[in-house]
């Protein structure tokens, strides 16, 4: 089966010379679920902002394919259309852009949609991840809680239908009821056959995803040095990153 | 001053005031006014880095003035061309209160303001007005004097047209009035004098728009508004300017704000023409409130210079004054606010923020803070930069082109001083700004 991400030896610089990630191989099929842990620092969210575009991570060797397409060089934009979606750990706020006109412009600029029909379509799906109307007034991400901005992400992940959601620990400064939410929808991805690549610490996120389809992969300084199914997460909830790396000789 | 003699100059500010007085029909004191003014040119200060002499601008008076029209379908097509650059005739369509159309030198009043007029609401034409009523000769040239500057002899001297309001006591008008000025010829000087007269406890917004086609020679707006606000009265002020950059403009604004009277005061300079500068000054007596909202886009080679000074003379007198920039191309935009707290409890703030679009587009600010009193609140912040990369990022990472991207946070910038603009104003405002920030890119 052909893979929908492919990463090939990527390594990437942050700054003049910082490398971050150091020779990241890792392949996603269409359909799967891999979740992406390691401890702070090892270049989790390098690897998102990097298959996503940001303008700050420069890549310094390897290859990113997108369903068989090499995509180094494209603006953030241009994967975003091509149906790679990323929910950001901690999303800017935009000062004067409400919700709903920046929601409307998403569908209309990015899926086409017709501007007759866009609004319903916003208010619909916002009420699945708890946004009133009234509170699609308010400017993009400010002065939200944590559960408000990571259900704000998942609310443009299912707006915009992506095939690749990466979401970057979509489960960090949410509360109780927002994180079970948030795990309900990504099992409904899942369902849907979404390709999901999972940003995260806990394993927590996971209460209502099928564990049989989980894959687990750990990133220790820049490389992928484990893989596993979902044993390993409680694993690492259990016995920390430090243990687990001695246990499996990963320190060397 | 130019190479002209004095002999010279004195006869094109003669020949203008003479054609203004017959076609004016004016009485005596204001002719006497304007000779008063002429003589003042001559002596007042000049201070103004690019229009080195006002007298190559002239107040070609028309021979007749424009019959009064009922509704914008009876203007004469060439303004309602001109509306449109501002999106203003479609705005009209839909809803149309009082209107005032001032093209060149003559004015233009639709005549939905009778049914007002009977309530106690006065909009004419300053001429008119001149004329109409006494109370002009306590109104005119009271916040200003000719002696001050020679664009304000000069203004004095061939003002003509603008409008005079009035608001009885205690009357609310409940949807805003509207003033365009069209600039059709070329080496004008359109200088429309304004006057604001809101009685006490009384409500009024006014809306002026201002516009021109394509001119051959450079043009000058040269207007001057004069505020009354009465006690608890409240006034808002708001000017759209779309003008080209064949257009130098220097409004000149003054106000005095009486007891628990508030003033607002928004311009946004879409097009500010070739060069603008203002320096509106406020009086606020005790607990009045005066705002200054400034929305500048900076384009092409443009200088805008927006100054406003605020004095706070009564108890518990507020004032806040506000500019969002958006500056790109080669152009300069300057923002300086004076608040000066003169009694006690007064309360002022500046804030100027800016957005630099481009390298070779500057911006300056100066924000000044005086206080004769020891508990007074006077603050200021000021935030001049780029768009944040992070908020380009999070946009165009979600599908948003670069410049859909750079278009939405642009407006969103501007987007809190657009409070007291009507909905249909500010659907036009951010189409213009839109087709700026794509042509800046």
């Amino acid at each position: 089966m052909n893979q929908l991400l492919k990463l090939e030896n990527l390594r990437v610089s942050v700054g003049t010379d910082k490398e971050i990630l150091k020779g990241l191989d890792l392949e996603v099929h269409p359909g799967e679920f891999h979740v992406i842990m390691g401890p702070n620092g090892s270049g989790k969210t390098t690897l998102g902002l990097t298959i996503m575009g940001h303008p700050n991570y420069k890549i310094i060797g390897g290859k990113i394919l997108f369903e068989g397409r090499e995509i180094n060089k494209l603006a953030p934009d241009e994967r975003a259309r091509l149906g790679i979606f990323m929910a950001f750990q901690a999303p800017e706020a935009i000062e004067g852009v409400k919700i709903i006109d920046y929601l409307r412009l998403l569908l209309e600029k990015v899926k086409g949609v017709d501007r007759l029909k866009s609004h319903d379509m916003v208010i619909e799906k916002a009420k699945e991840v708890w946004f009133t109307e009234k509170e699609l007034a308010r400017d993009i991400n400010l002065g939200f809680s944590g559960g408000e901005r990571k259900r704000f992400e998942i609310l443009q992940a299912l707006l915009l239908d992506p095939k690749l959601v990466i979401l970057d620990e979509p489960d960090s400064g949410v509360d109780v009821d927002s994180l079970s939410l948030i795990s309900i929808k990504l099992h409904e991805l899942q369902k849907q056959g979404k390709t999901i690549l999972l940003i995260t610490h806990y394993g927590r996120i996971l209460q209502h995803v099928d564990p049989s389809q989980v894959q687990v992969h750990i990133i220790k300084d820049g490389k992928i040095v484990m893989h596993g199914r979902e044993e390993l997460v409680r694993e690492i909830e259990n016995k920390g990153f430090k243990k687990v790396f001695e246990e499996c000789g990963c320190n060397e | 001053m130019s190479e002209l003699t004095l002999q010279d100059a004195k006869s094109i500010i003669e020949n203008q005031i003479e054609t203004l007085k017959k076609r004016n029909k004016e009485p005596d004191w204001m002719t006497k006014l304007r000779y008063k003014a002429m003589n003042a040119f001559f002596e007042a200060p000049h201070n103004d880095p690019i229009i080195t002499d006002p007298l190559d601008y002239i107040a070609k008076a028309e021979e007749e003035m424009y019959p009064e029209v009922k509704n914008l379908d009876e203007l004469p097509p060439e303004m309602l061309a001109l509306l449109d650059r501002l999106g203003i005739a479609d705005v009209e369509k839909k809803y149309i209160a009082g209107l005032a159309v001032q093209s060149d030198t003559s004015i233009v009043l639709n005549d939905f303001l009778k049914e007002w007029r009977k309530k106690g609401l006065i909009m004419e034409s300053m001429e008119d007005a001149i004329r109409n009523h006494d109370m002009m000769k306590e109104l005119f040239m009271k916040q200003f004097h000719p002696e001050e500057s020679k664009l304000a002899a000069y203004h004095t001297a061939v003002w003509n047209g603008g409008v005079f309001l009035h608001v009885d006591a205690g009357l609310k008008v409940p949807m805003p009035l509207h003033l365009f000025f069209l600039i059709q010829n070329s080496a004008m000087a359109q200088a429309p004098h304004i006057i604001i007269d809101a009685r006490e406890g009384s409500e009024i917004h006014l809306i002026e728009g201002c516009t021109s086609p394509v001119l051959v020679r450079h043009s000058l707006h040269l207007d001057m508004s004069e505020v009354y606000v009465g006690k608890n009265a409240r006034v808002k002020l708001s000017v759209l300017q779309n003008w080209p950059e064949y257009v130098h403009t220097r409004p000149m604004t003054r106000a005095i704000v009486e007891q628990g009277g508030e003033f607002i005061n928004t311009t946004v300079g879409l097009g500010t023409g070739k060069s603008n500068i203002a320096n509106p000054k406020y009086i606020v007596k005790d607990g009045g409130y005066v705002e200054l909202n400034g929305i500048i886009l900076g384009q092409k080679d443009y200088y805008v210079d927006l100054g406003g000074e605020m004095l706070l003379e009564g108890t518990g007198a507020r004032g806040m004054n506000a500019s969002k920039s958006v500056i790109m191309d080669n152009s300069t935009v300057i923002t300086r606010g004076l608040i000066h707290a003169k009694a006690p409890k007064t309360k002022g703030h500046i804030s100027c923020d800016a957005l630099i679009l481009n390298h070779d587009a500057k911006m300056e600010t100066y924000p000044g803070l005086a206080s004769e009193v020891d508990d007074a609140e006077l603050s200021h912040e000021a935030a001049i930069g780029k768009i944040r990369e992070e908020e380009l990022f999070y946009l165009m990472s979600h599908g948003l082109k670069e410049e859909e991207a750079t278009q939405l946070i642009v407006k969103g910038f501007v987007n809190p001083l657009l409070k007291d603009i009507p909905l249909e104003f500010v659907v036009e405002i951010r189409k213009i700004i839109e087709m700026a920030v794509s042509g800046g890119m």
